[in-house]
Formats: structure tokens, C-alpha cells, sequence
């Protein structure tokens, strides 16, 4: 069989413009490239600028995780200026960053993935016209609460930042607000909401606390068989669909997992330092390499760009974020030999490709590294030894495992708040170099500043959609999804619905990678300005 | 049935997830009860590849009828006008608008970016974006000042950073019942019922400024934030203290000073060093007033205003 190459232009629903090509031979993709079509300049825009300006432009660097963009923005300028930073205002911003992720949790699931599973090609699957039923675009069941129902965790972000999306409550310091005994009770009022009208009845069919007793993917098949509500709850039938459809057959991917870790202690963080970061989080950090079954922590000085096959002219090695020169190239050209993307290529400086996201995420909860205290799981990570890696499937369950969890958080927050205790301590601004980090719903995603002079040197941003949607690196290693992509089975090319099945495994988040490489200097750029 | 085509130019995608918010109605509810047929939409569509290509050439072509074309992002026009900095469906995204913007009955622009540049347009501006019909303040933006749609409208602009859900719901709830010609457009193509009156207007802190009861820092639960953490209050219009944010606050409530992100000129100050969260002063005086009150009046109210403040004007208001 002829190789048939396949240009997709664009993907869609994946936030942001996605571009993928695939050579495909007997009905398989046997070579993949994704790349990013935009190119906005943020890091560009912010050279120059007010240390705190990042505050304001970060979070609309992508509109759908601006409280995370917000957080890494802050805790960076937490750790440049060494401020102290009360219990309170930590309190105050896990709450906005899990208040923005549980949104994104049902949004992502009704909004840009599950309205696939309508799509003509499983009409003769036995859950088929049920799928049609709960997951139409706009019109279905269980689309219309879940997309409708998604608005209301943000409405807690509004209460402490005045507004979801784009606000830039949390500063060096703490955070503006100082909420009240109402704000936390309306708080409580809406996490109450969203479980007892969709968490519980539509997409578990449980209580919380019957699905937090699943600690195995053995423990997962009893719960399915234990009652019709599980296996007919959102959650059991698309388990039960995705396996029937295989979208546990394909979508593997690169087997290395990274997770920056996040929601810092709020007695252990009041002190923020880039090196005490990893021991006050309670989501670990940490990486995961499933060819040796061996987990370790994740450091900032790990992480190294290359733009080999990039649209920047600065050659071709390994360099840490804090040292890119970035110049973009002025005619971006789709050369698949060469250059073919906006974003570049994220590495481990020893264990090369990454993938990031919730998979990530949960597969390194389940590691012994790290502190006691800090959250472990191991059921996700059973699932992906029990089921022999990853897929499309396995990456839906994880993303959906945290709705949870991530809940329980929140309510911990809410708990924890003391309200006649400070939300804010005025720091001394000062030159240096910081890191802020945390986990947006689709990965790991962290900022680098420097500030000389009282402005910003440089701003580095590498966004989780950077570490995946990332095109070839300097030794011609394919990016995540490529990897992914590749053994991609296609029943009809004409309208590749599996690539888009992949792509949106991932959660990837265009608008945020695109923007994440700056130039060094910004007058370079004049050159390729008309007006 | 009034179709409805929504693209992202130079986008973060916060206009999107500002409308999905929406409640009364709902993004679902404009499908099932106001007639709206979306054609397609980057995070919600059906489409993609060739058959979403198909789709927008049918639209430039005139076989789909295109009631209202939404333009969400900044139109990048780099490098040297060819605008292959975004690239759409195999062409540059501003080649698609300028199609698609002669078949359109309505052309709306939501948020800052797709209306004025917004942050893309930023100094350097980097990958040279502009507004559907402004470059900040300066009208002609992509698609001229003489621009008028099908309809015989302008851009209706809806900007924000991003543009409230019910500013949006409502300006397309209104064109598809054939209402569009109730709404006055200000000089900036904006509908006056969303921004005719100021953030400030409606803020629980107005006493505050009136008094000139300052919140000094952050973290506070009393005071005006217009008077050192330069709040934009009372120089932007917008309802943003009339049409609370997903229902329940805006960001003067909650704390944060008003960036102005409704104006053209959002960011301000191109956020040079020292004019991020701090008011601009000469001598101790705003440079900023409130919109329309000239310096020799604002010295006579601090005077009086000083003179009169209660003593409860300093202390905590927003108490647990």
C-alpha cells in the first residue's frame, strides 16, 4: 500500500489552533507532525516591563487556565522578591487554581471530547444511540448540564478575584481580597451544587465517598458491576463505550510522565524559595519513566528547550529556558524536514520527551518518592500496569479521577481559611531571578523571570500544551502527541476522527503554547514589522 | 434559524470561556430556545480538516447564509502584511475575515483583542495585530473605517478582557429576533446599554470614594481603590458593577483595582515599570480624574470631602 500523507487543518476543539499531519499506510499512521499555526509574541510584550505585569498579561495568555497562568506569575514573583507570604493568601490561591480546574473538568469531558462519541462512524456500536443521547453538541442530556453546570465552580474564583476568566487577584504577598463568613458559605453552597446536581448523580452515580474507596483498577470493576447507577452514571458508560469503540487500543505515546506538582502547604510556603518548593506541595512533583518503573522529583533545572524544528532562528542545541534567545523565524515556511511549528520542543535534560496532564499527574501520585505527608494515589497507576500503558481511554479516566479529589480540596481550603488572620503582606520589591510553577487542568505549567533594574529582564513560559504538542527536538525524537499519533488506526481518511480523538486525549491548549517563546531582545523583532 | 460562524484570530480563548459562563440564557439555551445555529466554533464545533474548509467556503460563497460572523482575538497581519503568523485552514486567518466579512449580515468583535488589538497589539507588537475596526483608539483598524456589514452595521464591538458572557448572549439574542436596531452604538461601535455608565457605577465602594477613604494596600476589607492601587473605576465604562460577574462579584468588590480593560487604551501605560497597580500622581493628585471633573473641582471635593469623612470611613466596612 501507497503512503497516503493527510494534512488536517485544523483540528478543532482543542482550544486554540491545531494542525496535524499524518502519513497513513494500510489504514495506520506510520509518521505524525503537529504544529502550532499562531504566533502572538507574549514574552516579547513583557520585556521591559513592570515586574508585576505579568500579573495582568499571563493570565491572558490563554483564557481557559489564566488562574494557573496567574499562580505561576505570582509564586515567581514571590520567590525574585522573597516575600512571606500568609496562610491565608496560599489558602486563597489553591482555591482559585482548583476552582478554575473543576470547571475545566466537565467542560473539557461534554464540551470537547465526549461529542466524538456521536460521530457516525460507531453508529453500529450498541451504546451508540444512548451516546447520541447524552452527548450531543448543545442539545444532549448530560452535554447541556455538564457544559451549563461548568460555569458554577468559577463562580468561587469570582468571589475572591471579582471574575473568572482574567483576573489578577493573587500578588506578590497574598492576594487582594480578604473574603468574608459569606464568601466562604456561598462557596461551600456552590461546591454543594455541583455535586449534588452532576458530580454524584450524573457523572459518578455514587457518593464521593463510595468512589474514593476505589484504590484499584480491580477495586474500579467492582464498583462498575456493583450497582446499574455506576455503570449507567456518566463516567461507567463512557467506560464501558470507550473500551467497546477501542479507544483503549491506541494513542500510547512516549511512557515518560512529568508533573511539576502543585497547591503549596499553606503552613509550609509562607517563605517561598525556588528550592523549598518540591517539599511544601501537596501534590508531589516528580517525573515517571514506565520503561524502568522508577519515579524521581522534577527540578526547573531540568527542563531544556530546543527549536531545531521551530520557527526561531537560534540554532539547533538543548538550552535552559532562563538562556533562549528567541528569534522568530520571518517566514514560517511548513518544512516537515525542517522547520514546522511555533512551539518548541520541551526535554528532560536526561530523559528527553515528556508528557504531561493528568495521566502525568496521577501516574506520580501513585510514586513512594517525596514527602510522607504528601497526596499518593496509586489507582491510576495500577490501571496503566494492569491495562499495559497509555491510551486515549486511560487519559480520560485520570482527568476525570481528579474531579474528586481535587473537590475534597477545595472544601479543605474552605475549611482552613482563618478570616481575621492577613490575606496580604506588602512585600519590598528587588531585582532577581524567580520560578513559579503549578498544574494547570492540562499539565504542568511554569514561569521564569528575571528582573534587572526594576523591570523585567526576560519571562519565560513553558505551558503544558509546550511540553506535548512540541514538534521533533535536536535528535529527531517525535513530540508526545506525534508519538501518540503514530499506530493511529484510520477507517476513513476523509474525515480522520481517531487523530482528533488523540489530540484531544491530551487536553492540549494552543492558545497557551503558542505565545510560550520570546525573543531576547525586542527590538529584533523590528525587523519584521511592516507598519 | 440565524447562523452564526465564531473564529479566534490572535486568541487566548477567554471570550469563549467568558461566554460559556453565561446563564440566562445559556450557551445551550441560544441553540434550544433563541434559534441560534452555531456553525461552527473552535472549542465547540463538529467540524474539522477539509470538511470544516468546505464549511467556510461555503459560507464566502454564499450557499450557507452567514447572519452573524463573531470575531473573537487580534487580527495578525505579520510578518510584512501577509498575516501567515496565524494560519487557519490552510490561509492565513485575516485573509478568511476579509471573505467572510463581505457575506456577513452582522460582524460582532468580542473582547479587547478582536476590537481594539488588545495585549497582542501591545508595544513592540510583536506579531502586528490590530482590531476589526480600531487600533486602539484609532479607527480603520483591519477592515476600515467605512466598513459596514450586509446588515448596514459596523463592528458592533463588545470588548472586555474578556467581554462579559451576558454582553455577548444579549447582542446576539438581539440580533437573531431582529432587535439589533434598539441598540445605540457609541463612537467606539460600543452598544450604550453595556457601556454608557462606569465600572464605578454600582461599586460597593462608592461611599468610600467619596469620602476619599483610601484602601491603602491590598488584603483590605475597607476603603476606595482608586486612590493609591489605581483603580480605572471611574474613567472606564462598563457595567461590570451593574451585571456582576458569574453572577455573584466584580473585581472592585472583591478587591482588585479596575484595570480599564474596557478602553481602547487597555493595558494602560503600556505597563511600564511603576504603573502596574499604583495610581499616577503629580503632587499628591491623581493624574487621571473622573471622567468629565476638571483638577480645580477635585481639589474643592478632597477639601470637603476630607473635612466631612465619618470616622467610620477608615475603619474596616467588609467585616467576617
Amino acid at each position: 500500500m501507497p503512503v497516503q500523507t493527510l494534512d488536517i487543518s485544523p483540528v478543532g476543539r482543542v482550544e486554540g489552533d491545531l494542525d496535524v499531519r499524518v502519513e497513513i499506510q494500510d489504514g495506520y499512521v506510520t509518521n505524525a507532525w503537529t504544529h502550532a499555526e499562531l504566533f502572538r509574541g507574549f514574552e516579547i510584550i513583557l520585556r521591559g516591563k513592570d515586574p508585576q505585569a505579568g500579573l495582568i498579561v499571563t493570565p491572558r495568555a490563554c483564557g481557559i487556565c489564566g488562574a494557573s497562568h496567574l499562580s505561576s506569575a505570582a509564586w515567581a514573583l514571590d520567590t525574585a522578591w522573597e516575600t512571606e507570604v500568609p496562610r491565608n493568601a496560599i489558602l486563597g490561591r489553591n482555591l482559585g487554581q482548583l476552582a478554575e480546574t473543576i470547571q475545566s473538568i466537565p467542560r473539557y469531558f461534554y464540551g470537547l471530547f465526549a461529542i466524538d462519541l456521536t460521530h457516525k462512524k460507531y453508529q453500529h456500536s450498541s451504546f451508540y444511540e444512548e451516546a447520541c443521547r447524552r452527548f450531543a453538541p448543545f442539545t444532549g442530556k448530560s452535554y447541556e448540564l455538564g457544559v451549563t453546570i461548568s460555569a458554577k465552580p468559577v463562580e468561587i474564583y469570582a468571589l475572591l478575584g471579582g471574575q473568572w476568566p482574567h483576573s489578577s487577584y493573587m500578588v506578590p504577598g497574598g492576594v487582594m481580597c480578604a473574603p468574608t463568613l459569606t464568601d466562604v458559605t456561598r462557596a461551600w453552597s456552590i461546591l454543594e451544587y455541583f455535586r449534588t446536581n452532576w458530580l454524584e448523580p450524573a457523572w459518578l452515580g455514587c457518593s464521593l465517598e463510595r468512589y474514593e474507596q476505589i484504590q484499584t483498577y480491580d477495586d474500579f470493576m467492582a464498583w462498575l458491576e456493583e450497582d446499574p447507577k455506576h455503570a449507567n452514571s456518566d463516567l461507567g458508560f463512557y467506560w464501558r463505550m470507550g473500551l467497546d469503540i477501542g479507544l483503549d487500543k491506541y494513542g500510547v505515546g512516549v511512557g515518560k510522565y512529568i508533573t511539576w506538582g502543585y497547591l503549596p502547604h499553606e503552613d509550609k510556603y509562607q517563605k517561598p524559595t525556588i528550592e523549598g518548593r518540591n517539599a511544601a506541595v501537596i501534590m508531589k512533583s516528580g517525573v515517571y519513566d514506565s520503561f524502568s518503573d522508577t519515579h524521581s522529583l522534577m527540578d526547573h533545572s531540568f527542563a531544556r528547550e530546543n527549536t531545531t524544528h521551530s520557527w526561531y532562528d537560534e540554532g539547533n542545541k538543548d538550552v535552559h529556558p532562563f538562556d533562549r534567545t528567541t528569534k522568530p523565524t520571518e517566514k514560517n515556511t511548513q518544512d516537515f524536514d525542517n522547520s514546522y511549528s511555533w512551539s518548541s520542543a520541551v526535554r528532560h535534560i536526561e530523559l528527553g520527551r515528556l508528557e504531561t496532564g493528568p495521566l502525568a499527574r496521577q501516574i506520580v501520585a501513585g510514586g513512594k518518592h517525596g514527602e510522607d505527608w504528601q497526596h499518593y494515589d496509586r489507582f491510576i497507576l495500577d490501571c496503566f500496569q494492569k491495562m499495559g500503558g497509555a491510551s486515549i481511554h486511560l487519559r480520560q479516566l485520570a482527568r476525570m479521577h481528579e474531579s474528586v479529589k481535587l473537590y475534597r480540596q477545595a472544601e479543605r481550603c474552605l475549611r482552613e481559611f482563618r478570616l481575621n488572620e492577613p490575606f496580604y503582606i506588602k512585600p519590598t520589591e528587588k531585582d532577581g531571578r524567580g520560578w513559579g510553577a503549578t498544574e494547570a487542568a492540562r499539565g504542568a505549567l511554569c514561569h521564569w523571570i528575571e528582573l534587572e533594574k526594576g523591570k523585567i529582564k526576560n519571562y519565560q513560559i513553558v505551558a503544558p500544551t509546550t511540553w506535548n504538542v512540541g514538534p521533533r527536538d535536536g535528535e529527531g525524537k517525535l513530540g508526545p502527541i506525534e508519538s501518540a499519533l503514530v499506530g493511529t488506526p484510520i477507517a476513513d481518511p476523509s474525515d480522520p476522527i481517531e487523530v482528533g480523538h488523540v489530540a484531544r486525549s491530551f487536553d492540549s491548549c494552543l492558545v497557551c503554547t503558542v505565545h510560550a517563546h520570546d525573543a531576547k531582545t525586542g527590538e529584533e523583532l523590528a525587523r519584521f514589522r511592516t507598519a | 434559524m440565524v447562523n452564526v460562524l465564531w473564529l479566534q484570530g490572535g486568541a487566548c480563548s477567554g471570550n469563549t470561556m467568558s461566554f460559556l459562563n453565561a446563564e440566562e440564557p445559556s450557551a445551550c439555551d441560544l441553540v434550544t430556545d433563541f434559534g441560534i445555529n452555531i456553525l461552527w466554533h473552535p472549542s465547540l464545533g463538529v467540524e474539522l480538516g477539509e470538511n470544516l474548509q468546505k464549511l467556510l467556503w461555503d459560507c464566502v460563497k454564499g450557499t450557507i447564509p452567514l447572519d452573524i460572523l463573531v470575531f473573537e482575538g487580534s487580527v495578525v497581519n505579520a510578518p510584512n502584511g501577509t498575516g501567515t503568523w496565524n494560519r487557519f485552514a490552510h490561509r492565513a486567518m485575516k485573509d478568511w475575515l476579509s471573505d467572510l466579512s463581505k457575506v456577513a449580515s452582522f460582524v460582532v468583535a468580542v473582547g479587547d483583542c478582536a476590537t481594539w488589538g488588545g495585549i497582542p497589539a501591545m508595544a513592540p507588537n510583536p506579531s502586528d495585530s490590530s482590531g476589526l475596526q480600531f487600533l486602539k483608539r484609532k479607527e480603520g483598524g483591519f477592515l476600515g473605517k467605512d466598513y459596514v456589514s450586509k446588515g448596514g452595521l459596523p463592528v458592533i464591538n463588545i470588548p472586555g478582557c474578556p467581554a462579559h458572557p451576558d454582553w455577548i448572549t444579549q447582542i446576539l439574542v438581539a440580533i437573531a429576533t431582529g432587535r439589533i436596531a434598539d441598540i445605540t452604538l457609541d463612537e467606539l461601535h460600543r452598544p450604550q446599554t453595556f457601556f454608557k455608565s462606569f465600572t464605578q457605577t454600582g461599586c460597593t465602594r462608592n461611599i468610600h470614594f467619596a469620602y476619599k477613604a483610601s484602601s491603602g494596600e491590598f488584603g483590605q476589607r475597607k476603603g476606595c481603590l482608586f486612590y493609591d492601587l489605581g483603580c480605572r473605576g471611574p474613567m472606564t465604562h462598563s457595567s461590570c458593577n451593574r451585571i456582576l460577574w458569574n453572577r455573584v462579584s466584580s473585581k472592585t468588590r472583591a478587591g482588585m483595582p479596575c484595570i480599564g480593560c474596557t478602553e481602547p487604551e487597555f493595558p494602560f501605560h503600556d505597563l511600564k515599570p511603576g504603573t502596574v497597580f499604583k495610581t499616577q500622581t503629580v503632587m499628591g493628585v491623581p493624574k487621571e480624574l473622573p471622567t468629565g471633573v476638571n483638577k480645580k473641582d477635585y481639589a474643592l471635593f478632597t477639601v470637603v470631602a476630607k473635612d466631612a469623612t465619618p470616622e467610620w470611613a477608615e475603619e474596616d466596612i467588609f467585616t467576617v
